[in-house]
């Protein structure tokens, strides 16, 4: 048995571990000023293109009264509103080239430095994450809020309830961690594949096209609803988005919340299921 | 006169210099503190055509960005270098025709495809007429013996090997300088023979000029009559290999074999003793010593066999390095001071 | 004397190319499953664009009022997008991608070591034979469209071999263009350091491109409008051409030959801008690294 002392002991390492790897990783990202300034600017320009696209459907649905028109209970105000929302999910669930790193690191060998270190490389990869998404807002937390405010006439109904509000920010909580194991997941297919970066193409595929990135999910012909509904894209971005609008409200929206939670925790399994099966079979063949 | 002529050639460049503290992190995204690196500070040089010549320093020296420099892929501060005639940062194509540079940490063939493969597309890149690159191609495989290989992908090959392939590459076009930086780095003893082999024999044959940076004592001792150490950007001595050895080093290995049943006792007084092995006792002692040490110890002991060497290389370069870095702290200090 | 000097030079950038092609299409194919994932799931990218579309003209009869472009209109747009965008994606971006990390891990060393231009060299060293698959289904979508238009009642659509020159020609200057803004933005990597956002941030202006230009003609969009034609000119890059092909020849309004005539001169400009931030570039990375 431990003696108690000792586990203290090195849970505090542990800890004082963990908070070194967050630190580094996020002096890592400050330093690099120049993407910074770029990616807070550019991140913002897609949202202006999705204006004018749905502007000219609204203005050709309706001949010339955009004001009047409504698509499958989205105004154009709505509509804005909505790819705002979706792409601030977007920003908390997308994890650009996490999936194709790890792919990277398996096939290059630089795993071995997580099998020799005594590092959880699922957990080192997660605290570089959140440090980046943390030094990332603390940069881009103003410019966020200055493009809201500057949209903030396309939110017809101002903020939403309270539970809304709640259930909002839990959701995109949640949309991080699933982002983050999904795609991890992913990458750790690698253990098996020399090259998985088609398999993450099809992934981003589907992520774009159903998670509610490219349109309101609504839209889709009812059939194909039914599928979407059981699929765990939609958490990435639909749902904050719809939450926020208060389109989902009610029972409907505690049951999509406790459903959201049980992907997270089916991700967080699988992928340590699969980095623990990955790593007995890379060092199997020898790396 | 000389193929290469280094005139006064100065290189420095700055670096972000990073600070530790997130604060500080966050402090550089808007406000940045550079530090200059003089990584060559003034460097004279002449070398001869034919010649086979090693550069020598300790890691971050100036090696590397020297043969750069030579190679053309990056500008000088200050200083002329004429390399066959042609200055090589103007990058003429006439002068990137004549001379190959080889890294041994960096990888220039194609890493999936097979050698042959980036052999071709080296031929089409220097425009070697189809018979002399079959030609040049097959004498090269056959003397690095790696002519089954060639249609093999790259990744699969071991580090021994992809040398190879990349010394094949870069002498496809027939250079008459070679750069080679670190060639043998990471290589067993087997390899680095091989490699060493090859490039002395076909030196030899072609009379090219090649220069040479390595780690490996045992490369420059193979390889090379001339030897140039640079250290803190500056040439600290030019020269032949055993010229080192009398300029750096004051003294003299003394090995003695002592008869039986004779002790050591008493030896310390004449020298540093190194190492007792009865009956082998190795002694270090001042050059301008030697004569006396001896006459000393064949009064007072009983001896087998006895023998006087200089101290093994590495260690005259380790200790002239070390006294490089000791004159280079007193002069700063000196400056402040 | 300088005339053969010149066609061995040209040839000899040809094979050069050739060779840089095969050499992509034989490592493409050692990862062969790879490459037809990649061929699928690049088309499968493109028809998913194609359904969203079909989705949105289920609740619209066209983009926009007045505009032209009603659903087979819009989808030779789209499928022009998609042509240049595929050729793009084969030839450019997988050398720019690759620009930055060469500069970081000193390979660029090694193309300013070859008897050739650097320029050259570095962009166009591999090819993404997978992309070009992209190439065919946005040719059977624009022929697919064009058949639907020729055969409706109202307003047909006719073939015209001048119509065709003109729409290959302007989708290489499309082309082009794009070219030069991926040179530009893959060469600011030198001074920004690592440069993870390139491929956001060509994403993004891009993204202007993939639109008819008429949707930004109104309120705050024709400041956007204006800096996307005049400053950088992604607008042309699909517009123009995609415009050609789907709107007859006459009548014309008065303000699309000078736009055509505008699209060839911003074309050499951007040709002229990109190669000399390249050299700038080359001359920062050359006195900055060791």
């Amino acid at each position: 048995m431990t003696p108690p002392q000792v586990r203290q002991d090195s849970l505090r390492l542990q800890i004082g571990t963990w908070i070194t790897i967050f630190r580094i990783a996020l002096e890592e990202r400050l330093v690099y000023r120049g993407d910074f300034a770029l990616g807070t600017l550019m991140r913002f320009l897609p949202i202006i293109t999705q204006i004018f696209l749905w502007w000219a459907i609204f203005d050709s649905v309706n001949a010339g009264s955009v004001a009047t028109t409504s698509l499958v209970g989205y105004s154009f105000p709505d509509m804005v509103a909505y790819y705002l929302l979706t792409m601030l999910a977007r920003a908390f669930s997308s994890m650009p080239g996490l999936a194709s790193t790890i792919a990277r690191q398996i096939r290059d060998g630089e795993i071995k430095k997580f099998l020799i270190q005594p590092v959880d490389m699922l957990g080192f990869l997660f605290l570089g994450r959140v440090a980046h998404k943390v030094a990332y807002y603390s940069v881009a937390f103003l410019p966020f809020a200055f493009v809201f405010f500057l949209c903030r006439g396309y939110f017809e109904n101002g903020w939403p309830s309270a539970i809304n509000l709640f259930a909002f920010f839990l959701s995109m909580l949640m949309s991080f961690a699933l982002g983050f194991f999904l795609e991890a997941s992913l990458g750790l297919i690698g253990f098996w594949f020399l090259e998985v970066s088609a398999l993450l193409f099809v992934y981003m595929l589907f992520s774009f096209f159903l998670s509610g990135h490219m349109f309101p999910l609504d839209m889709l012909p009812p059939s194909w609803s039914l599928v979407v509904n059981f699929l765990p894209f939609k958490y990435l971005a639909y749902f904050p988005a719809v939450v926020f609008l208060e389109k989902v409200q009610g029972t409907e929206l505690a049951i999509d919340l406790a459903v959201e939670a049980a992907w997270v925790v089916f991700f967080v399994l699988l992928s340590r299921w699969l980095y623990a099966r990955g790593v007995r079979h890379y060092s199997g063949y020898g790396g | 006169m000389a193929i290469i002529e280094i005139d006064k050639l100065v290189k420095s460049y700055r670096v972000y210099q990073k600070r530790e503290g997130l604060l500080e992190a966050i402090r550089g995204l808007y406000h940045r503190d550079y530090r200059d690196i003089h990584a060559v500070k003034s460097i004279d040089l002449r070398v001869e055509q034919g010649e086979f010549v090693a550069f020598l320093g300790p890691n971050g020296a100036g090696k590397t960005t020297t043969l750069k420099l030579l190679s053309g892929v990056i500008y000088p501060t200050s200083g002329s270098v004429k390399v066959m005639g042609y200055v090589p940062w103007e990058r003429h194509n006439e002068y990137r025709r004549r001379f190959a540079l080889v890294m041994g940490q960096k990888n220039q063939l194609w890493w999936d495809l097979p050698a042959q493969e980036s052999f071709r597309l080296h031929q089409q890149i220097y425009r070697i007429d189809p018979t002399d690159y079959q030609k040049m191609l097959d004498e090269l495989t056959s003397l690095l013996d790696v002519s089954k290989l060639l249609g093999r992908p790259v990744r699969e090959l071991s580090l021994g090997e992809r040398m190879k392939m990349e010394l094949i590459a870069a002498l496809l076009h027939a250079p008459d300088i070679l750069f080679l930086d670190e060639p043998t780095i990471g290589l067993d003893v087997v390899a680095q023979r091989n490699i060493q082999q090859f490039l002395k024999f076909y030196q030899e044959k072609r009379n090219i000029t090649i220069l040479l940076t390595s780690h490996y004592m045992k490369d420059i001792v193979a390889l090379c009559r001339r030897v140039v150490v640079i250290a803190q950007g500056q040439i600290k001595y030019d020269g032949s290999l055993s010229g080192i050895v009398d300029g750096f080093s004051g003294d003299k290995i003394v090995t003695l074999q002592l008869a039986e049943n004779q002790s050591a006792g008493g030896l310390e007084l004449l020298g540093d003793i190194l190492s007792i092995e009865l009956p082998r006792v190795k002694l270090k002692c001042k050059r301008s010593d030697v004569a006396r040490v001896l006459a000393e110890v064949l009064k007072r002991f009983q001896i087998d066999d006895v023998a006087v060497e200089d101290p093994p290389l590495e260690e005259v370069i380790a200790s002239l390095f070390a006294q490089v870095d000791f004159e280079e702290v007193a002069s700063t200090t000196a400056e402040v001071s | 004397m300088q005339q053969s000097n010149r066609k061995t030079d040209f040839l000899s950038y040809v094979g050069v190319f050739l060779a840089f092609a095969k050499n992509s299409l034989i490592r493409d194919m050692t990862f062969r499953t790879n490459f037809v994932l990649e061929c699928v799931s690049s088309v499968a990218w493109t028809l998913m664009n194609v359904g969203f579309y079909l989705i949105v003209f289920n609740f619209t009869k066209s983009i926009g009022s007045n505009t032209g472009w009603g659903q087979y209109e819009f989808f030779v747009f789209l499928g022009t997008t998609w042509l240049i965008n595929s050729i793009v994606q084969a030839f450019f971006m997988p050398n720019a991608e690759e620009f930055s990390e060469l500069i970081r891990q000193g390979g660029l060393d090694f193309a300013l070591l070859k008897p050739m231009d650097t320029q050259f060299l570095v962009s166009f060293r591999k090819v993404d034979w997978s992309a070009l698959s992209n190439l065919l289904v946005a040719i059977t979508l624009i022929v697919y469209s064009l058949w639907h238009m020729a055969i409706r009642p109202e307003n047909p659509w006719q073939f015209d071999i001048v119509t065709l020159l003109l729409f290959v020609f302007y989708v290489g200057c499309g082309a082009t263009m794009l070219y030069c803004l991926m040179t530009c933005l893959s060469a600011t990597s030198i001074w920004l350091g690592r440069n993870q956002s390139l491929y956001d941030f060509w994403f993004y202006i891009t993204n202007f491109s993939r639109y008819p230009m008429e949707i930004y003609q109104r309120g705050w969009g024709k400041p956007l409008w204006a800096v996307f034609t005049f400053i950088v000119p992604v607008l042309l890059v699909v517009n123009v051409p995609a415009r050609i092909l789907a709107q007859p020849l006459h009548p014309r309004a008065a303000w699309e030959w000078p736009l055509a005539i505008f699209a060839v001169v911003a074309t050499f400009l951007c040709l002229v801008f990109s190669r000399w931030v390249f050299q700038r570039a080359l001359i920062s990375y050359r006195s900055a690294s060791s």
